[in-house]
C-alpha cells in the first residue's frame, strides 16, 4: 500500500469533507429551530452565490464588499421566507413544511435560471492554484480556505449559542410550546435561523462556486450536505463538522481504492451507504439528540 | 355576344388564376423544423445557442428566397429534459404537420426514437442519443450527422498517436470521464484501441456533476499519463483546469470532448486555458464565413434572434452546422423530388448530401443510406489564448473498429 497516496487522499478528504460541513451547518441551524430538514438549502446556496456575482460582476462592486452585502441580502431573504411561506404553516404536519422547503428549492432554481441562465459563471477569490506541497502531500489552497471558513463558522455558532439570543434559539429547539408560554417569540427565532442559514449558504456558495463555477449544479450539494447532517445528528453543529470530515475521508479514500475494482461510481455508492446505514443503525446520528428517533 | 359569352371566359380566367395561385401557395408550404429542446434544465448550457442559430439560419434563408421559394419555419418548445414532455412535444408538433425533429437531449431522443421510426418522421440527432443510430440500414429515419462519441474518441487516439511519433506502444493515455452513460460511452472503443495499439489506458471516473475531481487528479499526477482525454461537461472543465494546475499536469496534454466552449474558457481564464485541446467537428470562432454573415446581416443591425453574446460561442456554430445540414438536405430533396417536401423526400435529400461543409463551418460530411453520420470526421483545435487554432485536418480514423462497435450495437435494435 502506498502510504503517501493514502495520506494525501485522507488529507484532501478531510478538507473536502469540511466543505460539506460548511453546507451542512445551514441545514442544522434550521433543524435546530424548527425540526425540519430544509430541502431548499441547496437552492439557497446557489442563490447566495448568484447574488454575490450579481453584486460583484454585474454591479461592479469589489468582492470584499459584495460578499458581506450578499450576506445581508440573503439574511433578509431567509427571514422573508420564514415570514411569507413558513409562518402560516405553524402547527401543520411536518411533511407539509418539508414540501414547502422543496417548493422553495424548485422556485429558487427556476428563478435563478430565468434571471442568470444556465451557463456556468466563475468566481475568482484570488486563491492561487499553484501546487502546494506539505511534505509529500499536495494540498488544495481553496479547499484549505473553505475548511478554515467552515471551522470559523463552527466557532462563531458555538459562541452564538451561548449568547442570550442563542439561548433563546436553543430553548425553541428544546420545546417550542414551552418557549411560547414563557414569552419567547418562536416565529422570530425560526426566522432568525433561516436568516443565519442563508448567511451560511452565501459562504458555502461562494467557496463551492470558486471550485466548480456557479450554476444550477450548486443546488445538488444538498445530497452531500444532507448526508453529513444526518450522520452528524441533525441538530448538532459539532456533529456536522465531524461527520463532514468522516464522510470526506471515507469517500475520498474508499473511492480511490474501490473504483478500479468496480469500474467507477463508488463515490456515490459510499455516500448512499453512509446515509442508509446511519438511518438504519443510528437514526439520531453521531451527536444528535436521541429523542429525534421518537419523532 | 351574349352575357354568357363574356362572363364565362372571365370566370374561367378567374378560376384558373385562383387555382394557379392555390397551387403555388401549396408549393410554397413552409418547411418546419420542430425543436423540442431542454430550455430549463440540464442542457441549458447549449440549447439556447443552438435554437438561436436555427432561428437565424431560417431567417437568413427566408430573406434569400427560402428553399426553392419555400419558407423555413423554426418551432421551439421546452421539454425540460423530461422524456414524457419530449414525447408530448413530438406528438403535438406531429399533429401540426411537422416531420423534422430535433430533441437535443439523449434521454428524450431515446424515448422518442421508436415512435419517430414507426411514424416515418425525421429526427436530427447530432451529438445526442444512441451512437449506433448512424447505421442508416437500421435507423432509417434518424440522422445523427456528425461524429459519434465512439468516433470522436478514436480520432483523439489517432491524434495522440501522431503526436507521439506514430507509435503508441509505450504510451499511457488517461481517460477522465463523468461516471454516467455520456462519459462511459467511449470506454469500450478506448479499450479496443488500447489492445490494438498497445498503449496503457488509465480510467479516472468522476461523479456527477463533475465538481469533485480531486482524487482523480491525485491519481493522474502519480500515474503521469502522456495525454488525458476528457469526457466532461461545462464547469467540469473549469474544475479540471484548476486541478491540472494544482497537480502540475500540463494543460496542453488535456484533450477535451467537443463540449468545451467559450464560456468554459472564460471561466478558466483566457490565458490560463492557453494550450488546452479540443476534438471537434465544427470550426470555432467568428471568422467562419457563415457566422460572420450572421453577425453582419443581423447582429450588426440589432436584428439577431437573441443576444449577440450567444453567437460568440462555439455551440452557436454547432447549431448552425446542424441546421445547415438540415437545410441542405431540404434543398436537395426539393431539387430531386420537387415540392411539397415529404419525410420520404427529405430522407432522400439527407442521403444525397456529399462533401458538404457549410462553407468551412464543419467537417465535410457525406451522408449515405448506410452511414447517416456523414463520415465522423473531426479535428483537434488548440486554444492559443484568444482563439481556437486547428492542429489537424478533418479526418476519421479507426473507422473499421468504430463501425464494428456500431454494427454490434445496432443489430440488437428492434422497433416494437
Amino acid at each position: 500500500m502506498d502510504l503517501i497516496l493514502l495520506a494525501e487522499l485522507a488529507v484532501n478528504g478531510v478538507l473536502t469533507g469540511l466543505l460539506y460541513s460548511l453546507f451542512a451547518i445551514g441545514l442544522v441551524l434550521i433543524y435546530k429551530a424548527s425540526s425540519v430538514p430544509n430541502l431548499s438549502q441547496g437552492g439557497l446556496t446557489m442563490a447566495g452565490a448568484y447574488v454575490v456575482l450579481a453584486l460583484a460582476h454585474d454591479m461592479g462592486l469589489p468582492l470584499w464588499v459584495a460578499i458581506p452585502l450578499a450576506a445581508v441580502v440573503m439574511f433578509v431573504f431567509g427571514m422573508g421566507i420564514e415570514r411569507v411561506a413558513l409562518r402560516r404553516l405553524a402547527g401543520r404536519p411536518v411533511v407539509m413544511i418539508l414540501m414547502m422547503t422543496l417548493g422553495i428549492d424548485i422556485f429558487l432554481r427556476g428563478t435563478t435560471l430565468a434571471i442568470w441562465g444556465g451557463t456556468s459563471r466563475s468566481v475568482d477569490l484570488g486563491v492561487s492554484y499553484e501546487p502546494l506541497f506539505v511534505g509529500d502531500i499536495l494540498v488544495s489552497r481553496i479547499h484549505l480556505l473553505g475548511a478554515a471558513v467552515a471551522i470559523l463558522l463552527f466557532v462563531v455558532f458555538v459562541l452564538f449559542f451561548r449568547t442570550r439570543l442563542g439561548i433563546r434559539l436553543r430553548a425553541i429547539a428544546d420545546d417550542y410550546m414551552a418557549s411560547w408560554s414563557v414569552g419567547i417569540s418562536v416565529e422570530r427565532g425560526v426566522g432568525l435561523s433561516w436568516g443565519l442559514a442563508s448567511i451560511v449558504a452565501v459562504s458555502a456558495g461562494i467557496i463551492w462556486g470558486e471550485i466548480q463555477g456557479v450554476d444550477q449544479s450548486l443546488s445538488l450539494l444538498l445530497l452531500k450536505g444532507l448526508t453529513v447532517a444526518v450522520l452528524g445528528g441533525l441538530d448538532s453543529i459539532f456533529g456536522a463538522v465531524l461527520a463532514g470530515i468522516i464522510l470526506g475521508i471515507i469517500e475520498n479514500v474508499g473511492s480511490a481504492y474501490l473504483d478500479p475494482f468496480v469500474g467507477g461510481g463508488s463515490r456515490d455508492l459510499i455516500m448512499a451507504a453512509v446515509l442508509i446505514l446511519t438511518v438504519m443503525l443510528r437514526p439520531h446520528g453521531l451527536f444528535g439528540r436521541t429523542d429525534i428517533e421518537r419523532v | 355576344m351574349t352575357i354568357f359569352n363574356r362572363v364565362i371566359p372571365a370566370v374561367l380566367v378567374a378560376v384558373l388564376g385562383l387555382a394557379t395561385q392555390m397551387a403555388a401557395a401549396q408549393d410554397k408550404k413552409p418547411i418546419r423544423f420542430g425543436l423540442c429542446f431542454d430550455l430549463s434544465k440540464s442542457y441549458t448550457f447549449i440549447s439556447p445557442q443552438v435554437a438561436q442559430a436555427a432561428q437565424d439560419l431560417a431567417k437568413y434563408t427566408n430573406d434569400n428566397g427560402g428553399i426553392a421559394g419555400n419558407p423555413v419555419e423554426v418551432i421551439v418548445r421546452d421539454h425540460g429534459n423530461e422524456p414524457q414532455r419530449g414525447v408530448e412535444c413530438y406528438e403535438q408538433l406531429k399533429r401540426e404537420g411537422v416531420f423534422l425533429f430535433n430533441f437535443l437531449s439523449t434521454p428524450v431522443t431515446n424515448a422518442v426514437l421508436p415512435r419517430a421510426m414507426k411514424d416515418g418522421n425525421i429526427v436530427l440527432q447530432s451529438f445526442v442519443g444512441r451512437g449506433d443510430a448512424v447505421d442508416g440500414k437500421v435507423f432509417d429515419w434518424i440522422f445523427p450527422v456528425g461524429p459519434t462519441y465512439w468516433q470522436q474518441a478514436a480520432n483523439d487516439v489517432a491524434f495522440i498517436k501522431k503526436k507521439m511519433g506514430g507509435n503508441l506502444g509505450k504510451a499511457k493515455i488517461g481517460f477522465i470521464y463523468l461516471d454516467y452513460p455520456f462519459g462511459q460511452e467511449p470506454i469500450e472503443i478506448l479499450k479496443t484501441l488500447s489492445e490494438k495499439e498497445g498503449f496503457e489506458l488509465k480510467l479516472y471516473p468522476v461523479p456527477l456533476p463533475g465538481s469533485d475531481q480531486a482524487s482523480a487528479w491525485t491519481q493522474i499526477r502519480r500515474d503521469k499519463p502522456d495525454y488525458v482525454i476528457s469526457w466532461i461537461l461545462a464547469g467540469g472543465h473549469v474544475v479540471a483546469s484548476k486541478e491540472m494546475k494544482r497537480n502540475g499536469f500540463p494543460i496542453d496534454r488535456y484533450l477535451a470532448v467537443n463540449w468545451l466552449n467559450e464560456v468554459d474558457i472564460n471561466n478558466i481564464g483566457a490565458q490560463a486555458a492557453k494550450g488546452i485541446l479540443r476534438g471537434t467537428n465544427v470550426a470555432g470562432g467568428q471568422q467562419v464565413p457563415l457566422v460572420k454573415t450572421m453577425l453582419e446581416t443581423f447582429y450588426a443591425k440589432g436584428k439577431g434572434s437573441g443576444p449577440e453574446s450567444l453567437v460568440r460561442d462555439v455551440y452557436y456554430n454547432t447549431g448552425l452546422a446542424i441546421y445547415s445540414v438540415g437545410i441542405e438536405a431540404a434543398r436537395l430533396a426539393i431539387k430531386k423530388n420537387g415540392s411539397p417536401l415529404t419525410p420520404e423526400s427529405m430522407k432522400t435529400g439527407f442521403e444525397s448530401i456529399k462533401d458538404f461543409d457549410a462553407n468551412g463551418l464543419m467537417a465535410p460530411v457525406t451522408v449515405t443510406p448506410e452511414d447517416h453520420g456523414g463520415g465522423g470526421k473531426t479535428r483537434v483545435e488548440q486554444w492559443n489564448g484568444s482563439t481556437w487554432v486547428p492542429l489537424t485536418d478533418w479526418s476519421a480514423d479507426y473507422t473499421d473498429v468504430v463501425w464494428k462497435v456500431i454494427k454490434e450495437s445496432s443489430s440488437k435494435f428492434t422497433v416494437k
